[in-house]
């Protein structure tokens, strides 16, 4: 491992900020997802670090490297005085098939920013971090052939577009008390932007009639409590124990709505009053199990309780509602390791994870599933301070049954980590 | 290889892959979804909402004079229309004999006749099978303009002599066309012999009547071409070429028939006189009728005129529509611009049938409380005159069609006390309105819901939200 004595603390703030206003932009882009349009869109269930091969599986999972951001109690494994930055890009192809879908433009493919994030071991027992990740995204286009209010037989075109998303600054902090149990809280503050288009359209001449926009900012704080629980199972084993919990949560927005003629005349500017969404409450649980620090077992389990909050949500569609959101994962780890001076360091890992799921969404009576599999390998460079993972994701959202979409999807993430040793008082490991 | 130098290594193969990476984010494309109609939003966004179901009143308006001086044809025929009543339309016209005429002293005269010629896109109206009686009497009052008159119109009258100076019988089959005399598109009518040889005998003597055209016009003052009284069925329009001709023989070694021309003079002062009748039964019995000189032209209800609105613009009938609710859909909370509007027109289906064809032209003007007609209305084409489709297998496809938006956009905000008198006039444009008696008989709101007058009006709405 090694100090860094030439990346200054101004050098660093400079390309974090730069890398900080790039990523707010391109994390807004992402594949089309249709069903996106509710809501502040598909809510982000990825954590595109170290557990992204498992499944994102790593609720219960340590790190004294990587920052396990799924869990705030997690911080405080990082090796004292250390101090890390991670981030992730995605590349993503989806497919999408069912009656809704045109044969010949069914596929959508992107390249996009997930994360920029940071830690370090403030002290012998606590961990913090801070970061920018994606909370949600919004990005969908597609036509709804429609009848004219007032006439049975004329139609129109809707065409609904949207884009945005809802990122989360967040400032994390963890401390472990007794050596066995670690309490985080992640406290973020989400923001960001939906942009909104239904436009009408002749359908014939795909000529404007008429358009609306809403531009939706979102924004509220959002509590995130972690706990974990470890030790050791005899000589051969190490589990830990964690657990995720959020409270429901208001998220103001507040929209601006233009309405435009069909020769672009503007027929209405209004700045809605305040409004909100309203997050669930969310809870996770998981267990870890690693025998001789080389073989992992994990599993999660989520709950969001949408059902609670589902009459402070409306969202269009009369064959929409709302629905609990329950996933289910396991991982599985094997990490190469070797002995250096006594210290065992990790030259690589793979890893492989599963997951089953249902998302908050019933529609024409049927809850949005998503499944699918992980394969992940990681090689932490002894010549550098860098990290490396790349993560194949293969999924199945959805059903095309009652005339839905499904999405099949392929991920592509890597994730590039930086960490060195901070305040080393002149101590070097060369 | 020193730390340093692994430190920038590393830092530059993780900006250069960011970065690169950054630059694919915008490689993306949508793919093409169209749900069902089945979907329905929240109302988030403006929509828009057809409103046809808004009130329509209707009205004949009827002027009682029409321009039909002039005009290029002889109207000549008796009509009885189950709905209009009974027409009759008469021509009047001045002839005028050739400059410098001479005739032998051994030439001899032959006869007189009245060649009328029919030409193919001529005004027809009625039935073709139909024989009609055309009668010619000479007019025998001076030929001029009514005091404080400006020109000819419909209710123009003159004088003529009560004795025929002659009269035929004949089919015109207007299509081809063709007339059961046997001479193409001619119409001829043997004259009086009196006549002829009186015309002769002053060509012969080159009277100061014949050379002097101001003398002729105050001697022979014109002619009338009409209808015989039983005769009925059809309106023929004639070319305004009608010739009245001398036959007569040139003397030599060979006789050689030969022949002298009157033809018609001062078209501006030929004019068709057009009366009608409207007897008890029939729909157009209570049209209100102008009873003071001037007058706003009087408006007749549809209810009083057996639901229907009547369209005849050569014998002054005109359709007047108002819509005395439609600033309501501006009240609407919903209620954003008005996007565009369009009236149909329908035409009473047993109103017509190839005797009695819809006029093919039904232009629409703006009016007002004066039940004038104001200026057209145009949509993206210019003037509208309704795009009729004949279609007579589909007869409910036989509707005029206009795009109103302008005149709606402005009526809709218009909050003046007279704005419910407003309205649309609809009327046949110029050649056909002084030229046809082609008519539509106009259904009104009492019609079913397929049938009658509609107004469509499509306007955003987008709902209020707090």
């Amino acid at each position: 491992m090694y100090t860094n004595p030439v990346i200054t603390m101004k050098k660093l703030s400079v390309f974090i900020t730069l890398l900080s206003i790039t990523s707010l932009g391109a994390m807004a882009q992402n594949n089309a997802s249709p069903y996106s349009q509710l809501g502040i869109g598909d809510l982000e269930d990825g954590f595109y670090n170290r557990t992204s091969g498992l499944a994102n599986t790593g609720i219960a999972y340590r790190s004294n490297r990587y920052l396990i951001n799924n869990n705030p109690a997690s911080f405080s494994a990082l090796t004292d005085q250390y101090f890390t930055v991670e981030t992730g890009i995605r590349g993503s192809i989806v497919n999408y098939y069912g009656t809704p879908v045109s044969p010949s433009s069914n596929q959508s493919g992107d390249i996009t920013f997930r994360k920029l994030i940071m830690g370090i071991k403030l002290s012998k027992h606590w961990g913090s971090s801070i970061g920018l990740v994606p909370f949600s995204t919004q990005n969908y286009e597609f036509n709804v052939p429609y009848y004219l209010q007032g006439s049975a037989s004329e139609i129109a075109n809707h065409y609904y577009q949207g884009h945005g998303s809802v990122n989360k600054a967040y400032w994390a902090n963890s401390y472990e008390f007794f050596h066995h149990l670690s309490i985080g809280i992640d406290a973020g503050y989400l923001f960001g932007q939906l942009d909104q288009k239904d436009i009408l359209q002749n359908p014939s001449t795909g000529a404007s009639l008429t358009s609306t926009t809403n531009t939706v900012d979102l924004n509220n704080l959002f509590i995130n409590y972690g706990l974990q629980l470890y030790g050791k199972l005899g000589k051969k084993w190490d589990y830990s124990l964690g657990a995720t919990f959020s409270n429901k949560t208001d998220l103001f927005a507040s929209t601006n709505r233009v309405v435009l003629a069909s020769d672009s005349s503007t027929l209405q500017n209004q700045e809605l009053s305040q409004t909100y969404l309203t997050l669930p409450t969310t809870f996770g649980v998981g267990v870890s199990l690693t025998h001789k620090q080389k073989y992992t077992f994990l599993a999660d389990f989520k709950h969001q309780d949408w059902d609670a909050v589902q009459n402070k949500n409306t969202y269009p569609g009369k064959d929409y509602t709302l629905g609990n959101s329950n996933k289910g994962s396991f991982g599985f780890e094997i990490s190469k390791k070797k002995t250096f001076y006594n210290n065992k360091v990790e030259l690589s890992y793979f890893q492989t994870g599963v997951y089953y799921g249902t998302t908050y969404l019933q529609i024409n009576g049927q809850q949005i599933k998503d499944k699918g599999v992980t394969i992940g390998f990681g090689v932490n460079s002894l010549k550098s301070p860098l990290a490396y993972s790349i993560v194949f994701q293969y999924g199945i959202k959805g059903t095309q049954a009652n005339n839905l979409i499904q999405e099949r999807y392929a991920n592509f993430t890597f994730v590039v980590n930086y960490g060195s040793l901070w305040f080393t008082k002149g101590k070097k490991y060369d | 290889m020193t730390i340093n130098n692994y430190l920038k290594k590393g830092r530059l193969f993780l900006l250069s892959s960011v970065l690169a990476l950054f630059y694919l984010v915008s490689c993306q494309k949508q793919p093409t979804v169209t749900f069902g109609s089945t979907y329905v939003g929240d109302n988030n966004g403006a929509n828009i909402v057809v409103v046809d179901t808004g009130t329509v009143n209707m009205f004949t308006v009827f002027v009682d004079t029409t321009a039909t001086a002039g005009t290029g044809y002889l109207q000549v025929g008796n009509f009885d229309d189950p709905y209009l009543g009974k027409i009759s339309t008469r021509a009047f016209l001045q002839i005028a004999p050739p400059s410098s005429p001479t005739v032998g002293v051994n030439d001899h005269f032959d006869s007189l006749g009245m060649i009328l010629l029919f030409k193919k896109s001529n005004p027809f109206y009625g039935d073709s099978t139909v024989t009609q009686t055309i009668v010619v009497n000479q007019v025998d009052t001076l030929y001029e303009l009514p005091a404080f008159s400006s020109g000819f119109n419909s209710r123009s009258s003159l004088s003529i002599d009560p004795s025929q100076l002659g009269s035929t019988s004949v089919e015109i089959l207007p299509n081809i066309p063709y007339t059961s005399q046997g001479a193409g598109d001619t119409v001829r009518i043997r004259l009086a012999d009196t006549l002829g040889l009186q015309l002769y005998q002053m060509i012969y003597n080159q009277s100061d009547t014949i050379l002097n055209s101001t003398k002729w016009l105050k001697w022979f003052h014109g002619l009338c071409i009409s209808p015989g009284a039983s005769s009925t069925g059809a309106i023929s329009g004639f070319q305004d070429s009608a010739i009245m001709r001398i036959y007569y023989h040139k003397a030599g070694v060979y006789s050689v028939p030969a022949f002298i021309d009157f033809n018609i003079t001062n078209r501006t002062y030929q004019f068709n006189n057009i009366t009608k009748t409207q007897p008890v039964g029939y729909p157009l019995h209570n049209l209100i009728l102008a009873t003071q000189n001037p007058q706003i032209p009087p408006a007749t209800p549809s209810s009083a005129t057996v639901n229907a609105g009547y369209v005849q613009t050569m014998n002054g009938l005109n359709v007047k529509l108002t819509f005395p609710y439609l600033n309501d859909i501006a009240k609407r909370p919903d209620y954003l611009s008005v996007l565009r509007a369009e009236l149909t027109v329908r035409p009473d289906l047993k109103s017509f049938n190839t005797s009695r064809p819809l006029p093919p032209q039904i232009e629409v003007y703006a009016t007002d409380l004066n039940n004038l007609i104001g200026s057209p209305i145009t949509g993206s084409a210019g003037v509208q005159t309704g795009n009729l489709v004949v279609d007579f297998l589909h007869p409910l496809n036989m509707v005029y069609t206009y795009d109103v938006t302008t005149f709606v956009k402005a009526q809709i905000v218009n909050t003046d006390p007279n704005a419910k008198l407003n309205g649309l006039m609809l009327s046949m444009p110029s050649p056909s309105g002084t030229t046809s008696f082609a008519r539509a008989v106009l259904a009104d709101a009492t019609y079913p819901v397929n049938q009658r007058v509609t107004l469509s009006v499509y306007y955003i709405s987008l709902y209020p939200h707090n």
